[in-house]
């Protein structure tokens, strides 16, 4: 939950829980947060979230609206910020939520080391080392050292079963899908199987394949003992030592 | 199924250089594009050293399947997106030895973004963090890891995505061609359906565009080119910081033409 923090000369007046409606600020006393002085327009500002960010804007106030000392009409906010509206001050305390997903911010401008660099391996490998001592490291899945296999529990098929090896499996009537499918009227390629650093990820061809049961939205991580249902042919994913 | 192609690439609104370079090759249905980096007009010397030098290594293969690899081929993918990769590897080579030849271009290097399809298969190759994304059924997917440090660190769970987009560390890649005798080039293979898109980009285009808008651009375009200038365009109003390079490859059905219906017709009336 993030909030607005409402402070006078370092003492804490208010605070405001930023929700999925606007937060007001102004001298009216319908405002969300309100601020009795004169220097405040009625209506001067709000905070509100667009697009999963953020964003304070000013409302036509006469004295204006400074987001760390700058006057902004509309800026993005991001933790620690403060927003300035007379002799007031408001702190933007954002706890971390997984609730904005990160496709959905506005980019702003990331404020950069002006050329691009390229660092050698051992610095690489230096810094890398100390970020990963510091945050957990949860990639080593013992699975990337067992080989993937597909076995068919149901359909026609040229095989009963098939190791999945290398970037890409196809599964379809293709000649070079490795799970060729037979029978009339099945495509070409009916999905696929594609090896990332982290795993094997199962995504659509002609057909939209189901995992355990459920259709696929998009690109979709196996696990093992994952029941693949491409048309009629039905495949279990293992990972055999 | 026929691939259309639209590119362009763009100074961008800060830099007094464009040290981006792409090549379409349509006849190949290869597309390569690649930043660079170095300062003082050496970036642009890496960059179209690196996509020449892929450009003909892929050509040499494609006319003769005997032209050796450059380095080791992975018994993971296809022999073409092998070739691609030995290509990069090739480029790097070539890039780093003019760099250590000439004290001036000491530093210079580039990333590099390459495509290559064949039939239905798309062959993935790259260094750096150049993107390629597939756009499919709505959905718009990143295909390549990029090899910067906050990417890494992403990847291993230490920044989130988030944090990653705030960084002033955007910047510093882990992997470049030229930069060192030898490279590690990342490959992947899809294979590819009619209404699919795929984007090749710089990083000019991706950190002034959000993904969301990226996919609401290539949806929207009515073709390749249109796509390619918009989102130039669309990076260019957020601020345009960097030079901004991107290719758009449109999967379309083949329609038959004349020359199609003509063999069509002799074929069955002998």
């Amino acid at each position: 939950m993030s909030r607005l923090l409402l402070k006078f000369e370092k003492t804490n007046l208010k605070e405001v829980p930023l929700g999925s409606q606007p937060v007001t600020i102004g001298r009216a006393p319908d405002n969300d947060i309100q601020i009795d002085n004169l220097a405040v327009s009625n209506y001067h500002a709000r905070v509100y979230v667009e697009a999963g960010s953020l964003v304070v804007e000013d409302l036509n106030s006469l004295n204006g609206s400074f987001l760390n000392d700058m006057r902004v009409e509309r800026a993005m906010l991001k933790d620690g910020d403060s927003i300035t509206i007379g002799k007031h001050e408001i702190l933007v305390d954002q706890i971390h939520d997984a609730t904005a997903p990160a496709q959905e911010m506005r980019k702003a401008p990331a404020p950069r080391v002006n050329e691009t660099m390229i660092l050698d391996t051992e610095q690489r490998r230096k810094l890398l080392d100390a970020a990963a001592a510091a945050g957990e490291r949860s990639q080593l899945a013992p699975e990337r050292l067992r080989v993937p296999t597909l076995t068919v529990i149901g359909g026609r098929t040229d095989q009963k079963e098939y190791r999945v090896s290398g970037k890409m499996t196809v599964i379809g009537h293709s000649k070079m899908a490795t799970v060729r499918l037979r029978g009339w009227f099945t495509p070409d390629v009916a999905a696929q199987i594609n090896k990332h650093d982290d795993g094997y990820y199962l995504g659509r061809g002609d057909r939209i394949p189901k995992i355990n049961g459920a259709s696929i939205a998009g690109p979709t991580k196996l696990n093992d003992g994952d029941t693949i249902e491409v048309g009629r042919v039905r495949l279990h994913f293992t990972f055999r030592d | 199924m026929y691939i259309q192609a639209g590119a362009r690439t763009d100074l961008g609104r800060v830099r007094k250089n464009n040290e981006d370079c792409y090549s379409v090759d349509d006849g190949l249905q290869l597309y390569v594009l690649s930043d660079g980096m170095g300062g003082e007009a050496h970036g642009e010397v890496a960059s179209q050293l690196a996509v020449q030098t892929v450009l003909t290594h892929c050509r040499q293969g494609a006319n003769s399947r005997s032209t050796p690899l450059f380095g080791e081929a992975s018994p993971d993918v296809s022999e073409r997106t092998n070739r691609l990769a030995s290509a990069i590897r090739l480029a790097n080579r070539k890039v780093f030895e003019t760099a250590s030849a000439d004290a001036d271009h000491k530093g210079m290097g580039a990333t590099v973004a390459g495509v290559w399809v064949d039939g239905q298969k798309m062959c993935v190759a790259h260094v750096g963090d150049s993107r390629v994304y597939l756009l499919r059924a709505g959905t718009l997917e990143q295909i390549t890891a990029d090899h910067s440090l906050v990417a890494e660190k992403v990847r291993v769970g230490i920044l989130t995505p988030q944090e990653a987009d705030a960084s002033e560390m955007q910047s510093v890649l882990t992997r470049a061609v030229g930069t060192s005798p030898g490279v590690e080039v990342d490959t992947d293979e899809q294979m590819l359906f009619v209404g699919d898109t795929v984007l090749l980009c710089s990083d000019g285009l991706t950190r002034m565009a959000t993904d969301p808008e990226i996919a609401s651009t290539l949806l929207t375009s009515s073709s390749s080119q249109e796509a390619a200038d918009r989102l130039v365009d669309i990076a260019n109003d957020g601020g345009g910081v960097d030079n901004i390079s991107v290719i758009v490859l449109r999967v379309l059905e083949k329609s038959e033409g004349l020359l199609d219906r003509l063999k069509i017709w002799k074929k069955y009336s002998g």
